[in-house]
């Protein structure tokens, strides 16, 4: 467990030799020990060929890679920071909305079209996300960056969540995500209740849901 | 002596009896009792303060608040952090600074480059004496200890104010891949070497460094 936090929106991490770990560009805040900080030029892991995926995939946010053996302070545009501890499975996350993350997990980008078709296209439009969407996976610890606080909502077999899509923030474990319109005759007379589309979520995981409707 | 108290993180609270304190231009949102305002002309260290600001353009707009009762402070919902100073020493951006006691002095301090990365000029604001001072900052900021052993490099945009015996200066991390036209982002560093605390905040500031 690298990261601990001191306060709602900074975290501290230790690193000692051989260990790695990545982070948004500019995310150091302050650190004491011998630590570096590489830029990334494809992005994090996985070389030339991911590279190009990301270009594509435009889910390209600038890494940089820590290394050394000290202790760093991390906190961006002060965000409130929420750790995630990943246990062997997948988490889903827009990239801009990663601090700093273990170097042992596998990154990977996940076409939004996969899960849903063309509402999943869609729900990457409603949610700003674009048509991909960042993975991590393996053990280790992410911080992701949230607007306001972050509360957990346990997905399980028998209830689906529903999500405001501008109040996802990102989910882990094994879950279908599809939009639902509630679009009723009211709506179309121009009395909509502001929310007309919702993120549903089934399966098995967590969501992590903000206590804002705004974008970082 | 005034009474700072801190109501939640966002609004401090000064009782006073009789007493005056220091406060940023317009950082006044409500009082009971009896007060005055009075500005203070160029920071309110007398006529050679007001001659080192202007010649520094560590602009300082200052007025004394004077009276009985208690006065609320607040600056555009930033946090608020009570630095008790016992003869020492408190470094601080004049944006940083809310409110101190009448009885501490203000002057201003050369700082170099280091100032000019932050897009704060080369000077910075310097309060000494003994008394309380509340500085701002934009989110909780945390309190970082440096010792002989354990010096300290933080990002510029992110420093916010120290006290102690520091010393101060400028380092790149520049290497030959941001010649490549790859920046981290964290090219320069401030680093603090000496005893004291570092007030850093966990949101940068727009610096020219911080593009790099």
């Amino acid at each position: 467990m690298p990261f601990t936090s001191v306060n709602s929106r900074m975290v501290r991490a230790q690193i000692g030799p051989g260990q790695r770990m990545y982070s948004q560009r500019g995310a150091m805040l302050a650190y004491q020990g011998d630590v570096s900080f590489t830029p990334n030029i494809q992005g994090g892991q996985g070389g030339i060929g991911s590279m190009i995926g990301r270009r594509i995939a435009n889910e390209a946010t600038p890494l940089m890679t820590v290394e050394g053996s000290g202790t760093v302070l991390f906190g961006h545009g002060g965000h409130h920071i929420h750790v995630v501890d990943l246990t062997g499975e997948t988490l889903y996350v827009e990239a801009d909305r990663l601090l700093a993350f273990d170097g042992t997990l596998q990154q990977g980008t996940m076409f939004m079209g996969s899960q849903g078709g063309v509402m999943g296209m869609v729900r990457g439009q409603v949610t700003g996300q674009g048509l991909f969407t960042t993975t991590l996976k393996g053990q280790g610890a992410v911080a992701v960056m949230a607007h306001g606080g972050v509360i957990e909502l346990p997905i399980t077999p028998q209830g689906p969540v529903h999500v405001d899509p501008q109040a996802y923030v990102a989910h882990r474990g094994d879950v279908r995500n599809k939009l639902s319109t509630a679009l009723g005759w009211r709506d179309m007379v121009g009395r909509g209740s502001g929310e007309a589309f919702q993120l549903e979520l089934s399966g098995q995981g967590t969501v992590y849901v903000q206590a804002s409707e705004e974008k970082l | 002596m005034a009474q700072f108290r801190l109501q939640g993180s966002k609004v401090l609270a000064v009782d006073m009896t009789g007493d005056a304190v220091k406060a940023k231009n317009g950082a006044m949102v409500a009082y009971d009792g009896r007060m005055t305002f009075k500005k203070m002309t160029g920071g309110g260290d007398g006529l050679r303060g007001m001659v080192t600001r202007r010649l520094t353009g560590e602009q300082m707009e200052v007025m004394e608040v004077k009276g009985h009762g208690t006065c609320y402070f607040a600056d555009r919902a930033s946090e608020i952090n009570l630095v008790q100073l016992h003869g020492e020493k408190l470094y601080v951006e004049a944006s940083n600074l809310l409110c101190t006691d009448a009885a501490l002095r203000t002057g201003t301090t050369f700082t170099g480059l280091r100032g000019a990365s932050q897009g704060n000029g080369l000077f910075t604001t310097t309060v000494e004496g003994s008394g309380q001072a509340a500085i701002v900052s934009d989110g909780p900021a945390v309190v970082l200890r440096v010792t002989k052993q354990y010096p300290l490099q933080v990002d510029p945009g992110a420093y916010v104010a120290h006290t102690g015996d520091l010393k101060q200066h400028f380092q790149s991390g520049v290497n030959f891949r941001t010649f490549m036209g790859e920046g981290s982002g964290e090219s320069f560093q401030i680093r603090f070497e000496g005893e004291g605390l570092v007030y850093v905040q966990p949101s940068e500031r727009n610096t020219v460094g911080g593009e790099l």
